[in-house]
């Protein structure tokens, strides 16, 4: 490989504030080009990629929402995993061709703005900011029923339930860790993401095998379809699609992974496909174990209770440990997105400039993580698991559905800029499709979900209206 | 001699001027160890800056805030540089992992020896310590092309290893006195020790003392892609002073 030709330093570039963005080096692969003001180093190669992804999502479907889902559907919970599985699967691909076209931080937030203009960026900017926060919400009080958990498995009675308090905890925590500057957490969330698979698939292909009456007694399963028909299953899809928003974080370090052409796609579609069996499966055990309303009953801690019923206290443990690492891991990363989506925000100054300031000393983001750890611990005080779930999800699909739309509308305009090294096969059949069904999972969502999300877009696109109407994005590089 | 090649001149490297790498980490107020612009005079030097930021930032948000005051700081290191005769090319990188890295720009620019700046008084009299015959060619340009031009002594230094004689230690250095002679040196600024010596390194780092800086090999070939071979980084934490790390061929992608 040669050297990169060109002169470099500042005296060669000419200003360069808002120069560099004008630059043609979207494209760039390996490093991006220098432009006057440094390089930046790709350092996530596929595995932390896929860690990124699986680390994401595997906390909430299986060990939050099983017992959730089939109180609401019963076996057939199984299907909603995989209607959620299919629906994130239809968004992967899209996302992967205008990730390899924008490899740059933010995200959906990034291909909206530059793919469909200012406003729709905006919404979805704001957005995914608050989308995260909700998701980091509920993942922090799944990890606080795993903390309390602990306390049940030790034997100390506790005067109050002690997920919310907990959860709130580690919100704190978390938040000022992340201050704090982490150092080496990809190469902690690459360990946890492996000890969770191992632990998982033992668990699992023991519950299989059981179900299947290898190790005993079969187990009568129940009617498969709940009494409603398909649409408690529709509305579980709908609910437990959270387990699904940790694809599209993938494309949110766009700009740090290596190779992205080819990295980016394998680690977003592989990462749906793992965590899209796990949950399948897991319900499916989960389910010949207890029957659904017990299995309700248990509420967010239900596979202790199923691994319990297989190999003892043993198998308890293992889950609560195999939990607390998941959960902590999702809370984890969504925190850092959040951040993230608002710096993206920040930098198209979309919102003031001092939201993005790095602290030279930690070399942190504090104002961004401020902005996401704050309204996360309220959110998380609240408790309720599914609203917090729900909307996250919400605001999530919105996003999802004008990515397709974004995908379309850039392959018929075929702007220069537009090159991108992956494309999706079918692209305009499999980007209808994932439009559409992001809208129609949304339709499933109870109201108050619905309210919430659509407040939050209506508030964004206030705020759009009133800072940023002079903000151009559309094409901006 | 031509002390700064035109940024825009294609042929900007002298072919005879062995590219060193200086990593610089720029923002945390890392100032360019004294002594280096004598040093590397002769070398052309590729200043790297850089600048380590956490995994929660994105790379791109830590350019945008300090990309300026990072270049500028660059500028006047390399400045300093080529005040003393170096050319310098310079590249700011921000990056997430210090080694990745380095490595790349040791590639990319194909550099000689990366430098563990540390700081030295004066520039006098350097230590080149050789393991063997495996890429001595690579020592002897480097050394040659630093100190042909200049009145600096060099101790050529050999640790005998296992089942080798004194003649054949004695045997291999003035093979490679007679080639930096051929390559320019004067042999008068020449002297060759060997011993033997039951750890390497520590020798190394005790006949340094006597010296300004150290000239060395990687670590074992075997282990690939550490910039700084262990060894190499244990002789330069005890002897404080510059070690340029000669680093082995890359294979050609």
């Amino acid at each position: 490989m040669a050297p990169p030709d060109g002169p470099r330093g500042p005296g060669s570039d000419g200003p360069s504030d808002a120069a560099d963005l004008d630059a043609p080096d979207g494209l760039a692969d390996a490093v991006d080009v220098d432009t006057g003001e440094g390089e930046l180093e790709r350092t996530i190669g596929l595995s932390g990629g896929l860690a990124i992804g699986i680390g994401t999502m595997i906390g909430a479907g299986i060990f939050v929402f099983p017992g959730l889902a089939a109180e609401n559907a019963g076996p057939a919970a199984s299907l909603s995993f995989a209607i959620g599985g299919v629906v994130a699967l239809l968004v992967a691909l899209p996302t992967s061709e205008l990730a390899t076209a924008m490899p740059r931080s933010g995200g959906g937030y990034f291909f909206i703005s530059r793919g469909l203009g200012t406003a729709p960026g905006a919404v979805v900017g704001i957005g995914l900011w608050l989308g995260l926060v909700f998701a980091s919400a509920f993942y922090l009080v799944g990890l606080g029923s795993y903390a309390g958990q602990v306390f049940l498995e030790a034997g100390i009675a506790l005067p109050v339930d002690p997920a919310v308090p907990l959860g709130v905890a580690f919100g704190v925590g978390l938040t000022a860790l992340s201050l704090l500057g982490t150092e080496n957490t990809a190469s902690l969330q690459n360990a946890i993401v492996a000890v969770l698979l191992v632990i998982l698939t033992l668990f699992l292909s023991y519950g299989g095998l059981d179900a299947l009456g290898v190790f005993g007694a079969e187990r009568t399963p129940e009617r498969f379809l709940p009494p409603g028909g398909m649409l408690p299953v529709l509305r579980t899809a709908a609910l437990v699609f959270t387990s699904y928003l940790g694809f599209a974080q993938v494309a949110t370090v766009a700009g740090d992974i290596t190779e992205p052409s080819r990295n980016l796609p394998l680690a977003m579609v592989a990462s749906v496909l793992v965590v899209g069996v796990f949950y399948v499966v897991t319900v499916l055990v989960a389910t010949s174990a207890f029957g659904s309303a017990r299995l309700g009953e248990f509420g967010e801690t239900a596979m202790v209770e199923v691994a319990r019923a297989f190999v003892g206290r043993p198998g308890a443990i293992a889950i609560v440990v195999a939990g607390l690492l998941a959960t902590f891991s999702s809370a984890n990363a969504s925190i850092l997105s959040a951040s993230r989506a608002v710096y993206a925000v920040s930098r198209d100054d979309l919102v003031p400039e001092a939201a993005s300031r790095i602290n030279l000393r930690y070399g942190t983001p504090h104002v961004a993580l401020g902005l996401a750890g704050g309204p996360i611990v309220v959110l998380a005080a609240t408790g309720r698991v599914e609203l917090l779930a729900e909307v996250a999800s919400f605001l999530h699909l919105v996003m999802y559905g004008l990515i397709c739309v974004a995908l379309i509308r850039l392959r018929r305009a075929r702007p220069d800029w537009y090159a991108p090294s992956f494309r999706c096969p079918a692209g305009f059949a499999v980007a209808g499709c994932g439009a559409l069904a992001s809208v129609a999972l949304i339709a499933f969502m109870r109201p108050a979900s619905i309210g919430i999300g659509v407040a939050v877009m209506v508030a964004a696109y206030g705020w759009y209206r009133h800072y940023a109407t002079d903000v151009e994005l559309e094409g901006r590089f | 001699m031509t002390d700064t090649a035109p940024p825009d001149d294609p042929t900007r490297t002298d072919p005879d001027r062995p590219a060193v790498l200086v990593p610089l980490a720029v923002l945390e107020g890392e100032p360019l160890p004294t002594g280096t612009p004598d040093l590397l005079a002769n070398a052309h030097v590729v200043l790297s800056g850089y600048h380590v930021i956490p995994e929660q930032t994105a790379a791109e948000q830590a350019r945008a805030q300090f990309g300026e005051t990072a270049m500028a700081k660059l500028e006047a290191v390399a400045g300093a540089l080529r005040d003393a005769g170096a050319t310098v090319e310079t590249r700011l990188v921000f990056t997430h992992d210090r080694e990745t890295t380095i490595d790349r720009l040791i590639y990319e620019h194909d550099c000689l020896a990366v430098l563990v700046p540390n700081g030295t008084e004066r520039v006098d009299s350097v230590l080149v310590a050789l393991r063997g015959t495996v890429g001595v060619g690579r020592n002897t340009r480097l050394v040659a092309g630093l100190f042909a031009e200049s009145d600096v002594a060099v101790t050529l230094y050999h640790a005998l290893n296992d089942g080798e004689t004194i003649a054949d230690g004695e045997a291999f250095l003035t093979g490679v006195r007679s080639d930096l002679v051929e390559r320019g040196m004067d042999p008068d600024d020449l002297e060759v020790v060997v011993e033997e010596a039951e750890a390497a390194v520590d020798a190394i780092a005790g006949r340094a003392e006597s010296h300004d800086a150290v000239i060395m090999g990687e670590t074992d070939p075997s282990v690939t892609t550490f910039v700084f071979g262990m060894p190499a980084e244990q002789v330069a934490e005890r002897f404080l002073g510059p070690v340029l790390v000669v680093q082995r061929e890359r294979p050609a992608e």
